[in-house]
């Protein structure tokens, strides 16, 4: 194939997608840019924005707070993925599959769900506060740090984990017994030969918690209390109508990504020479531990996981409970669903269907685009790849601010409208079917399409007929998690929402903070139970396949 | 059946010239192996062939026929891949009838096709498997199979043996070499293993760096090679680089009288002679160049042994010995009397590399 451009269909797709990424990213997060650099009041071109945001106490302290949090979540990720991915791999653990799916299902269950759920056991009038206090035990309260760094640990540590445990269980055993045969003991072994190989894994596991960590707004704004971080703050700071501040919001918007593209540049960098090659012909052979380090083994992964799925039963128990109004009755009903059901019935089809349409245009988009990127090496096509980096570093708090400022005013006024709920689902969650689709690609050799053409069959017709089918179930998954992620869209969508868009985590969020805990987990159920659906399709599609899901 | 003409082929990708000026002409029914190591073009020849590259210059013929505007698709030849391109979604059978079923073969016809082309390369047995089912040897006849059904005009492979082991690559290379004799598909070759080149071909091309070095039979590119550079990937050659030579083509190497080479002409050339015809030992009656080395390293392989010889002064020499176990053999260490029959050595301009013809 040439390099020069021509004008047929795979040209067209990646105009489009250049089209796409320019209106819908490259656009709106110029304004945003541009509005950072702008005076609130005489509408002057200045940096003050950026010295308030970065002198004054009030300012400082939510950036330093982001950063606590940001680390004190990535900490906790790597405190309970590492070892628990280092467990599940080397040594025998019973029932090995219900770990990871309850670690599974914790990643995929609305991100603040986890919030209000420890509210309600560790909160003023929590369950488990009740319980053991009578006895002694000290309860931090659950408001502020150890609230937040609790849930964002819980929450993220499957990401740690499961890239962990995938990256331990493709190293070249040989490795490890030469160390072992070289007279390294089994905690020397682990911390001089096996943790390093697998840093890339683990480090861009801990990368991606701190990303999430300070991108997350649900979780401070339920559990924070008095603790600001910049993502609240710059949320404040736009929807308050007393003291609105488009300036000085964008201003820290871009101090918020300025962040996530620091750590990005941290963790590359870390792990710049490092490839180590995964062996598909031998895997590690897990190995026995005596009765006692087994026990104490089986413990530690159990509490870990069932840690992390016990909001997620919290709340499935608490949408059964019998309620009247906000108040909470002994024994159990359906009161909260049928409340549900009876008040709000248009977020929960509003979620559906933006779900669904933003996936179907995700789909169609991401396998097209993925195509170009893993067949076609031009430079146009690297342009797109890089552009198609930024969602992942951008929260989801300030793509939303972005596409108020851009298309509250002509040529493209949407706000308000179900359209911009759709776009800004479809460009956070395209970057990541495009990679998987581009992955999966790359794993389905070019010479079988070739192969296809040389027995007479038409390039689109070999496309058909060999390419697709072994996309499928790669595509299908990507779908499905693009489906999860979509549906359980906060922060954007709480920016962009008016009454009739209005979405079930939306709906969620304010329930908890209006202290109606029924409604809020009886919609929770509903998310959790479409997104455990959905995970259990991907991975009967993918073979139980747990990467599948990142 | 079909001859291919290839005519002053080129392509260029930026800051490399991957074909220069290539012309060859394929003879209908040939066995045409294109020989060469990696990074000389071969496979991208190939695959201008084939319709997956498009050339800069130049014009690909088939039965006097240019196909430059006919698609991949349309061009009805079957191509083998080193990495076999099975399409592991569909049966044995699916895959080997997938051309035919491109081509609009009716059902009936396709399964009895299908079942022949698979007891052609022995694998009547394994119609329903699905490929990763099969062993890679097994894989590459499922290829060949699919292939040659739709009987094409023209088989290209590309390196199709690479991956499979010793013993399975010797089996499958006959095996290959018997079908197209059966058929008498014309077929173009690519590998870059000269042994494999020799025994398969009807002719080799040899190429580097984007040219031809040489064409011709594999005894003639054996016996005869055109360039240094195919003398040393064909076979192996010692070196004798730059050698003064004489008027009436005297040179002065090594002990005793000056010997002559049936040259005229050059004032320098670079001699090759290949291990095997060099003389260990008492010099033979044939005249030839004499010298005295050392032995470095002995290495005996039961049919032939192998030695390394350091010549004082001069290059180090490798030197063949047939039925070593006959007898005595040189110890490591050893000094001994090395000739080099002139009649075996081949020259080549220095510089360029060209072979120089000697007069017989």
């Amino acid at each position: 194939m040439s390099g020069r451009l021509r004008l047929d269909f795979w040209t067209v797709v990646l105009l489009g997608a250049l089209a796409i990424v320019a209106a819908l990213l490259a656009w709106p997060l110029s304004s945003i840019l541009q509005a950072s650099f702008l005076d609130n009041r005489t509408g002057e071109v200045t940096l003050g924005n950026y010295a308030r945001v970065l002198g004054q106490p009030f300012f400082r302290t939510a950036l330093v707070n982001s950063l606590i949090v940001g680390a004190g979540g990535m900490a906790g990720a790597l405190l309970l993925g590492v070892p628990l991915a280092v467990l599940t791999t080397r040594y025998v653990i019973r029932g090995r599959h219900l770990i990871s799916t309850l670690a599974v299902l914790a990643l995929v269950s609305p991100p603040f769900i986890g919030a209000y759920a420890w509210i309600m056991m560790l909160g003023r009038n929590g369950l488990v506060r009740h319980l053991v206090e009578p006895w002694g035990v000290p309860v931090p309260p659950i408001y502020g740090f150890f609230g937040i760094i609790l849930v964002f640990s819980l929450k993220f540590y499957p990401f740690v984990f499961l890239l962990t445990a995938s990256s331990l269980r493709t190293l070249n055993p040989s490795l490890e017994e030469a160390a072992e045969g070289l007279g390294a003991a089994p905690w020397q072994r682990l911390r001089r030969v096996t943790l390093p190989l697998v840093l890339p894994a683990i480090s861009g596991g801990a990368l991606l918690t701190f990303v999430l960590s300070i991108a997350d707004f649900g979780t401070p704004s339920i559990v924070g209390g008095p603790v600001r971080v910049l993502a609240t703050t710059a949320y404040n700071l736009f929807t308050s109508e007393m003291t609105g501040n488009p300036g000085l919001a964008s201003a820290t918007s871009v101090v918020l990504v300025t962040l996530s593209m620091v750590a990005i540049t941290l963790q590359r960098w870390s792990v710049r020479r490092r490839q180590v090659a995964a062996s598909l012909l031998r895997r590690p052979v897990p190995r026995r531990l005596g009765p006692l380090a087994s026990a104490a083994a089986h413990l530690a992964c159990y509490a870990i996981v069932l840690a992390s799925s016990l909001p997620a039963a919290v709340v499935v128990y608490t949408s059964f409970r019998k309620t009247s109004g906000p108040v909470f009755h002994p024994g159990f009903g359906l009161d909260s669903y049928a409340r549900v059901v009876r008040e709000v019935p248009h977020v929960i089809s509003n979620s559906a269907m933006y779900s669904i349409v933003a996936v179907s245009l995700i789909t169609v988009v991401g396998t097209l685009v993925g195509y170009i990127l893993a067949r076609r090496e031009t430079s146009l096509a690297g342009a797109l790849d890089g552009a198609l980096l930024v969602p992942y570093v951008v929260p989801g708090v300030v793509l939303g601010l972005a596409f108020v400022v851009t298309f509250n005013v002509p040529p493209l006024p949407l706000t308000g409208t179900a359209t911009i709920i759709v776009l800004m689902l479809f460009i956070r969650r395209l970057p990541y079917a495009v990679r998987a689709s581009a992955s999966i690609l790359r794993q389905i050799r070019p010479s079988l399409e070739e192969a296809a053409v040389s027995l007479g069959a038409s390039p689109p017709r070999a496309f058909g007929r060999i390419t697709l089918p072994l996309m499928l179930p790669g595509v299908v998954a990507g779908l499905l998690m693009s489906f999860i992620t979509a549906l359980n869209e906060l922060s954007s969508s709480l920016i962009l929402y008016v009454g009739r868009t209005m979405t079930m985590p939306v709906r969620i969020y304010l329930s908890v903070l209006d202290g109606e805990f029924g409604p809020a987990a009886a919609l929770s159920t509903i998310l959790l139970i479409v997104s455990g659906a959905a995970v259990y399709v991907v991975f009967w599609l993918s073979g139980r396949n747990e990467s599948a899901l990142l | 059946m079909a001859r291919v003409d290839l005519q002053r082929i080129s392509k260029s990708y930026p800051g490399l010239k991957v074909l220069d000026d290539v012309s060859l002409s394929i003879r209908s029914g040939e066995f045409f192996t294109l020989l060469g190591p990696s990074g000389c073009g071969k496979t991208t020849l190939l695959r201008t062939v084939a319709g997956f590259n498009k050339q800069d210059e130049g014009q690909v013929l088939v039965d006097g026929a240019g196909i430059d505007d006919v698609p991949a698709h349309r061009r009805n030849i079957g191509m083998v891949y080193q990495d076999y391109a099975i399409f592991p979604h569909l049966t044995v059978a699916d895959n080997v009838a997938f051309g035919l079923l491109m081509r609009g073969v009716p059902r009936r016809e396709i399964v009895e096709r299908t079942g022949r082309a698979l007891d052609l390369v022995q694998l009547g047995g394994l119609a329903a498997r699905l490929p990763h089912e099969l062993s890679g040897g097994q894989q590459q006849r499922v290829a060949l199979a699919r292939a040659v059904v739709v009987s094409p005009r023209i088989l290209l492979m590309d390196e199709p043996l690479s991956n499979l082991d010793a013993k399975l690559r010797v089996e499958l290379r006959d095996d290959i070499r018997d079908l197209q004799r059966s058929l008498g598909i014309t077929t173009i070759y690519v590998t870059h293993d000269q042994e494999e080149a020799l025994v398969i071909s009807d002719r080799v091309c040899i190429m580097r760096a984007g040219r031809v070095h040489q064409i011709g039979a594999p005894q003639d590119i054996y016996a005869r090679p055109a360039t240094l550079f195919v003398a040393s990937f064909v076979g192996a050659m010692n070196v004798l680089p730059d050698v003064a030579i004489g008027p009436r083509g005297e040179v002065a190497l090594g002990s005793g009288a000056p010997s002559r080479l049936p040259l005229a002409g050059p004032s320098r050339a670079t001699l090759g002679i290949r291990p095997e015809d060099v003389v260990l030992g008492d010099p033979p009656e044939d005249p030839g160049i004499v010298l005295g080395g050392v032995v470095t390293k002995v290495s005996f392989a039961g049919r032939e042994a192998y030695y390394r010889v350091e010549v004082s002064d001069g290059p180090t020499l490798l030197a063949h010995v047939h039925r070593p176990h006959e007898r005595p053999m040189a110890a490591l260490g050893e000094r001994v009397t090395l000739t080099l029959p002139t009649g075996r050595l081949h020259a080549f301009a220095p510089g360029e590399e060209r072979r120089i013809e000697m007069r017989q």
